[in-house]
């Protein structure tokens, strides 16, 4: 087995009167690829901001192996977040400096980098254009380009494939495959069974801010007894799926009051309706 | 801090200019309108003031005057000042402001004034009526009250002589001897100081606030709401780094404003107003030195606490609420200390918020550096920045900032 990279234990995260995420317990290994599936409010981009040390945990660990901060290893952390997070009045090669600098990467080696892997991603021409007028697919294709530039070990990619096309799509999962196979570590969060079927060593089921299965695709089937993945994730996610919360600014009483005062109410559905008027 | 730190730092603050500088309109904010603003104001007013007076001089006026005895060369001085009159017996009042019947044809503009006259012995009585609501009738009523003064001058010389009297020893007894700037011991130097402390610290302050506004904006609760944040949190800089290039890319731009903004106004000063308004101030090292201290510690501490204000926000459009009418807390003390008398001014006021850097600066504009002051105002201004920049740290150092809006 490959030695364990990341360790999170008992791990509680809190928003406000919300727990987003409930005793987490989860060993990341080095050189595979682990799916965070679930549903939108599931939990996944928290877990994964965790694992950034962007989050502290409001109880229990995030460490790597060696019990050190997962703060302490961003320089080995390449992240795709979920809002692609690009300047629009940078180019896209400006925008992977820009990071590739603050990795202290010299931009001779950032570049060549890129320009090996914006030619996997068929990028290659748009590098010196502003990402202001990019799709969505693009500035996904950008964003990927920008994690890996200074040559990370480990992958955080928050939902990579949303707003690609087909063709994009497979070549960011072979990509993805392609960086395992060099020894890299990568975790994936999607909502797509199939994508992570199709790329993931690993599947988290998370589900209301509980980890309700982790294993290979072959062992999540073999312990729900099911045929397939998708009666797999409905079988252990049967209750009912919370929404999004992850805010934690807490609103005073006056805005509270003031913001109400202004907010009509709902119809009231118990209404008789008079159909001849 | 470690070298790589400082890279980190600089490459922030270079990359937050190099996307600022990059939408015109910031650029026209910021550089073109600060550096133009008061040259155009000092070629466009005057202009402005010129063209209306010699609109007002082209004028043809009527008016009426009613009087009981007009002397001939009143009222030929009358016509000579472009005013056509009839004449009308005076009407029965009580006084001769009272309007009366006349109030209604002043009114409907039948005539732009009416000038009532009489004569009792010696001493003669007048009134103008006019509508002070009409530029036409205003007019018309300095154009008399001219022709009135310069008779009444004639008259006063004439009864004079009359008497046997010397005329100008009578009218003007008391004389200052020689040139009146002869005698002032402030250098000119002095006296171009003394000018420019009354508004240098005035548009340093409102403008250094303004100016930042805009870019700290951008740079927090626009990073959040675009979304641009989260990547940035997951590089390996810390909150810390990241709020001083933030804070060294506003203080820059801002800098940028205010530098132009106030060349912009001494060059209208120098150049385009008289130029003997004002000069060079005569400034020694010491107070060269403590002028950019000061800025530099009101730059930070107002940079810190827009920036602070900013990140607290959840939208552009929350901070742009908070952060425009905090600019009071800069006017408000600012117009206070252009009052405050500096001839033996108590210490506090030197402790108090903002009031302090301003009235360092009129000191120090004005060449004096007394220790007392200094100790004071540094020393506080110190306590106020490092305030500001705790609890700018305190905002960036928060979780929820992560969070994209958009």
């Amino acid at each position: 087995m490959s030695k364990s990279l990341l360790s999170i234990q008992e791990v509680t995260k809190n928003f406000a009167e919300v727990e987003a995420l409930q005793g987490i317990s989860l060993e990341i290994y080095s050189g595979e690829i682990v799916g965070l599936v679930g549903s939108n409010g599931a939990g996944k981009t928290t877990l994964l901001r965790l694992m950034a040390g962007v989050y502290k945990p409001s109880s229990g660990s995030v460490n790597l192996s060696n019990g050190k901060p997962v703060a302490s290893m961003r320089q080995e952390l390449g992240v795709v977040p979920e809002s692609t997070g690009l300047y629009s009045r940078l180019t896209a090669w400006e925008n992977i400096r820009y990071h590739s600098r603050m990795h202290g990467v010299p931009d001779s080696i950032a570049w060549a980098r890129t320009e090996k892997f914006a030619e996997h991603l068929d990028m290659k021409d748009s590098l010196s254009r502003h990402t202001k007028g990019f799709s969505r697919g693009m500035r996904q294709k950008t964003a990927l380009l920008r994690a890996l530039a200074h040559g990370p070990n480990i992958l955080l990619l928050d939902e990579p494939t949303a707003g690609l096309d087909i063709t994009s799509a497979r070549t960011v999962r072979a990509l993805v495959r392609q960086l395992r196979d060099e020894g890299g570590t990568v975790i994936y969060s999607t909502h797509q069974l199939a994508e992570a079927q199709q790329v993931c060593d690993r599947i988290v089921i998370i589900h209301n801010g509980e980890i309700r299965a982790d294993g290979s695709p072959t062992k999540l089937l073999q312990d729900t007894n099911t045929q397939s993945l998708e009666d797999a994730y409905v079988s252990l996610t049967l209750d009912q799926a919370r929404t999004r919360q992850e805010d934690n600014g807490k609103e005073s009483a006056f805005s509270g009051w003031w913001r109400r005062l202004f907010t009509p109410r709902a119809p009231d559905t118990t209404l008789e309706v008079n159909e001849d008027e | 801090m470690s070298d790589g730190s400082l890279k980190r730092v600089g490459a922030i603050a270079k990359k937050e200019i190099v996307e600022f500088t990059r939408d015109w309109r910031t650029i026209i904010a910021i550089i073109v309108i600060p550096l133009l603003m008061f040259p155009l104001l000092f070629i466009m007013f005057p202009v402005l003031l010129e063209s209306e007076a010699a609109e007002l001089d082209a004028l043809e006026l009527s008016i009426i005057i009613q009087t009981d005895a007009l002397p001939e060369n009143l009222g030929e001085n009358i016509s000579f000042n472009g005013i056509d009159f009839s004449v009308e017996l005076l009407p029965n009042l009580s006084s001769l402001s009272v309007p009366g019947n006349d109030l209604e044809r002043v009114r409907n503009s039948s005539t732009d004034a009416v000038l009532r006259l009489q004569t009792n012995e010696d001493v003669w009585s007048y009134a103008i009526l006019h509508l002070s609501t009409s530029e036409r009738s205003n007019e018309a009523r300095n154009r008399i009250l001219n022709v009135l003064s310069d008779w009444e001058d004639s008259e006063v010389r004439e009864r004079i002589e009359q008497g046997g009297m010397d005329v100008n020893s009578t009218l003007d007894p008391l004389r200052w001897d020689g040139e009146i700037s002869d005698a002032d011991v402030a250098t000119s130097g002095e006296q171009s100081g003394m000018i420019l402390s009354l508004f240098i610290p005035l548009v340093l302050a409102i403008w250094t606030y303004s100016s930042a506004i805009q870019p700290s904006i951008d740079m927090t609760a626009g990073e959040r709401e675009r979304g641009t944040l989260e990547a940035l949190l997951c590089l390996p800089c810390t909150r810390m780094e990241l709020l001083l290039g933030k804070w060294l890319a506003v203080a820059t731009i801002t800098g940028v404003g205010v530098l132009l903004q106030i060349c912009g106004l001494l060059f209208a000063i120098g150049y385009l107003a008289s130029s003997s308004f004002i000069g060079v101030p005569q400034l020694s090292m010491i107070s060269i030195g403590l002028i950019v201290l000061s800025i530099m510690l009101f730059a930070i501490m107002v940079v810190a606490f827009e920036l602070a204000l900013a990140m607290r926000s959840h939208s552009v459009k929350e901070a742009g609420s908070i952060l425009a009418p905090a600019l009071m807390l800069i006017l408000f003390p600012a117009l206070f200390t252009q009052v405050i008398n500096l001839d033996g001014i108590e210490g506090f006021w030197f402790a108090i918020p903002v009031v302090n850097i301003l009235l360092a600066l009129r000191e120090l504009l004005m060449n004096r550096v007394i220790t007392e002051h200094v100790l004071i105002w540094a020393v506080s201004s110190v306590i106020y920045a490092s305030l500001a920049a705790y609890y700018a740290s305190r905002q960036f150092n928060r979780e929820d900032i992560v969070t994209s809006l958009s």
